[in-house]
């Protein structure tokens, strides 16, 4: 019975790690047809938001058999719930790759792109997805840490876009609409590093049993908005 | 065991306990029946005498309150007919006929009768013995007795405390015989089976279990060397070796494979968490389900190729093993062959376009005298150019294959530098580049036609890519070990980026300059080349703007 409880917890794990690499898959496919408009990542990046989903249903199951058939205690029940956590975060990142990709080709044509710090953004924003993803599989406190910090960085980008964009607007009048489409993009990577911050906060959680305490600032940029 | 004992000694106990109540009540009370009988007899024997002999008067003698003369018995007087005379316990008047009775039917039929009733709780008997009188008239004397029940519920008391005692007792006795048996037992020493002094009936186990261990420790050493050899084999693979369960779970794996993945003990995980690339995501999924898979990526800049087999056990997909190449270098190669096979077609193609132009034109016809003579000199330089290269090519083939049709000799080298300055200069002149030649006698040991090319091929260089009125210095001396020429330019020089490459054939800095410029590209990859025969190191340091600086640092072998 043991036996079958830790097989379905590392079959847990391996299919948590397999839905973070499709994040990461999904994501970087994104920023690539964002940046080099190529059709292949447009559709690597959806087939892998479509796999994503289905993980997300898959991974539920199991987190819920778990709970009813074995009634983990402790840490294994830490472990599951805050795997049924993580996977709506991951889902959710998958959900904004799929949304990028599908307003680039709007923003990508007019050749705005250069003119602002979003590819930092979203060199940033792979790299906290990335690193979120590594916490867990190494169950790495240290790097955890690290993804959380890094938030700071990418909300700091999206303020630096928002008024790059207002000056552009202001300057050109006729390229509003393919800016605001920038912005929706820039407030996804936003919204990507908030996801990734949370699986982050879930690992440490998993792993010390307490939650961290957000700074009171932070409640109000993650509330509301677009996404 | 303990439990076993106790209980079989206790079962034991009980039933022999029981037995011996038995067969006690049996016999003594079958014994004592008899003598209360016969007892009942002789006293119905004497009062029947004396009812005889003093008549109905006799029991005009017993008081009933004291009942002396009965003692504990009760007498009773019935006539012919069945009808109570006398009772010494009961008032006559109150009881009813008695004709029915057994003991009396029986002793009015043959003289003297006996029966015996049970009261309705069983805990009493009564035993009647009936005696006919000479008038005909019957005498009945009865007696009360205990039955068994009556006894052994008297019993009961010292039975409960016997089976108390006998419980203790087997407690103790069993708890006793257990540990006797087991305590050998678990004294053994495994080690030495056959070494043991215990009770004979284990003699055969021990013989077992040394048999046993010696087929165990045959087996243990087999397996042992096989693990070896396999550690040996899969260590001494620079291939990453993985063998996986049908979960992704890691069983074995070899340093190379630990070092590309980068896995950190222990690995008894899932694969996928120390690496979780598309490719080999893909690649796993793939062998699982029972398919050969094979795909190349790209971890950390470098190339690797996967290739993994499922292993099958009764038709069903138990785990894979997967090899992992580092294709980096082949990868690099193939870059390079397919840039060489690039560059030289580009290289042949150009002078033949222009070859075939001019021909074209003057194959129509409508060329002017003046112009064949300048077209069939372009063809003529045109076809000049491809000669050189493809002397060029075949020379670079001659040094790649190692296969030199030319002998070695002693080369002074200062000689030949001065030489080939001489053949230069006209060039030189074009662009008003000065040489200075520094230096002395410095002879070596080397094949005359390739070090010509090679200070050919570098001061060629020197000047091409020289500014106008530049130098070009020519230092050829003598170290400890060897000689040193080095040519030093004052031109363009090359960027860092490039530095790497330029020894590389057909390799251009500014390719969009070649024609211009003229060259085969691959003057750089004949000295390159030629010092790898002589083994010679060949080094370069350059400056954009500033210049270029080749050394050839020959040794004397």
């Amino acid at each position: 019975m043991r036996n079958k409880f830790d097989r379905q917890l590392s079959q847990l794990n391996t299919e948590l790690v397999t839905m973070g690499a499709l994040c990461e898959e999904a994501i970087t496919n994104a920023v690539k047809y964002l940046t080099d408009n190529e059709e292949n990542s447009k559709n690597m990046c959806l087939d892998a938001d479509t796999q994503i989903d289905k993980k997300e249903r898959d991974i539920e199951t199991l987190c819920l058999k778990l709970i009813l058939q074995q009634q983990p205690v402790a840490k294994d029940l830490r472990v599951v719930s805050a795997a049924l956590k993580m996977i709506s975060d991951m889902e959710r990142i998958g959900d904004q790759a799929s949304d990028i990709v599908e307003i680039a080709p709007y923003v990508a044509k007019k050749g705005t792109l250069g003119e602002t710090h979003i590819r930092e953004m979203a060199e940033a924003a792979i790299k906290m997805v990335s690193e979120s993803i590594e916490s867990f599989v190494k169950m790495n406190l240290d790097i955890a840490w690290l993804v959380i910090e890094h938030d700071n960085i990418v909300d700091d980008l999206f303020d630096k876009v928002k008024r790059e964009l207002i000056k552009s607007i202001t300057e050109r009048h006729d390229d509003a609409e393919a800016l605001m489409d920038l912005l929706m993009i820039a407030k996804y990577f936003e919204r990507i590093g908030d996801h990734a911050e949370n699986i982050a906060e879930w690992v440490i959680y998993s792993i010390t049993g307490e939650h961290r305490k957000r700074p009171e600032n932070k409640e109000s940029s993650t509330k509301g908005g677009i996404g | 065991m303990n439990k076993k004992i106790f209980r079989s000694s206790l079962l034991t106990v009980c039933l022999v306990l029981a037995a011996t109540i038995a067969l006690i009540m049996g016999l003594l009370f079958h014994f004592f029946e008899k003598q209360i009988q016969k007892e009942l007899a002789n006293e119905a024997g004497f009062l029947a005498h004396a009812l005889e002999n003093e008549g109905a008067g006799y029991f005009d003698s017993f008081d009933n309150k004291n009942n002396r003369l009965a003692g504990n018995n009760r007498i009773t007087w019935i006539d012919e007919n069945g009808t109570v005379l006398f009772d010494s316990r009961a008032d006559v008047s109150e009881l009813d006929n008695h004709a029915d009775r057994d003991e009396i039917k029986t002793a009015m039929k043959e003289g003297k009768g006996m029966s015996t009733r049970y009261s309705k709780t069983l805990t009493e008997k009564t035993v009647n013995y009936a005696i006919r009188l000479s008038d005909g008239s019957i005498l009945r004397v009865s007696t009360e007795q205990y039955t068994v029940v009556t006894i052994l519920m008297g019993m009961l008391q010292p039975i409960l405390f016997i089976m108390f005692v006998a419980l203790i007792l087997t407690l103790v006795l069993s708890a006793r015989v257990s540990k006797a048996i087991i305590e050998p037992i678990n004294k053994l020493d495994l080690e030495i089976p056959e070494n043991n002094d215990t009770y004979e009936e284990l003699t055969p186990l021990l013989r077992k279990i040394a048999d046993q261990k010696e087929t165990i420790g045959e087996q243990l050493a087999d397996a042992h060397k096989k693990q070896k050899e396999f550690n040996l084999i899969t260590e001494n693979m620079s291939e990453g070796f993985l063998v996986i369960d049908a979960d992704t779970n890691l069983l074995t794996y070899n340093s190379a494979a630990l070092n590309l993945l980068e896995i950190t003990p222990p690995a008894d995980r899932s694969v996928l968490l120390f690496c979780r690339a598309k490719e080999f995501r893909g690649v796993i999924s793939d062998v699982l389900s029972g398919i050969k898979a094979e795909n190349t990526m790209v971890r950390e800049e470098r190339s690797y190729s996967l290739i993994a087999n499922p292993v099958y056990e009764k038709e069903s997909v138990i785990g894979a093993i997967v090899v992992i190449l580092d294709i980096t270098e082949r990868e690099k190669r193939d870059m390079l062959r397919r840039e060489f096979t690039a560059n030289v077609s580009h290289e042949l193609k150009t002078p033949l376009t222009s070859i075939s132009g001019f021909a074209e034109l003057m194959k129509a016809g409508d060329v002017l005298e003046n112009d064949v003579t300048d077209f069939s000199k372009s063809i003529y330089d045109e076809a000049q150019r491809l000669i050189t290269l493809v002397n060029d090519i075949i020379k670079i083939s001659e040094l790649d294959g190692q296969s030199i049709p030319y002998e070695k000799e002693t080369v002074d080298l200062y000689e030949l530098s001065k030489e080939v300055i001489g053949r230069l200069e006209k060039e030189a002149d074009k662009k008003n580049i000065t040489f200075h030649l520094i230096g002395g006698r410095a002879e070596i040991i080397g094949v005359h036609k390739i070090l010509e090319e090679m200070l050919y091929n570098l001061c060629d260089n020197a000047i091409k890519y020289n500014k106008e009125n530049g130098t070009v210095d020519v230092l050829v001396n003598q170290t400890g070990d060897g000689v040193n020429v080095i040519v030093r330019d004052t031109g363009i020089g090359i960027p860092i980026s490039h530095q790497d490459r330029v020894f590389e054939r057909f390799y251009r800095v500014d390719k969009s300059h070649s024609k211009k410029v003229g060259g085969t590209g691959l003057g750089l990859a004949i000295v390159k080349h030629g010092a790898l025969y002589h083994h010679a190191k060949l080094s370069l340091e350059s400056t954009v703007d500033v210049g270029t600086v080749v050394t050839i640092a020959f040794s004397k072998k």
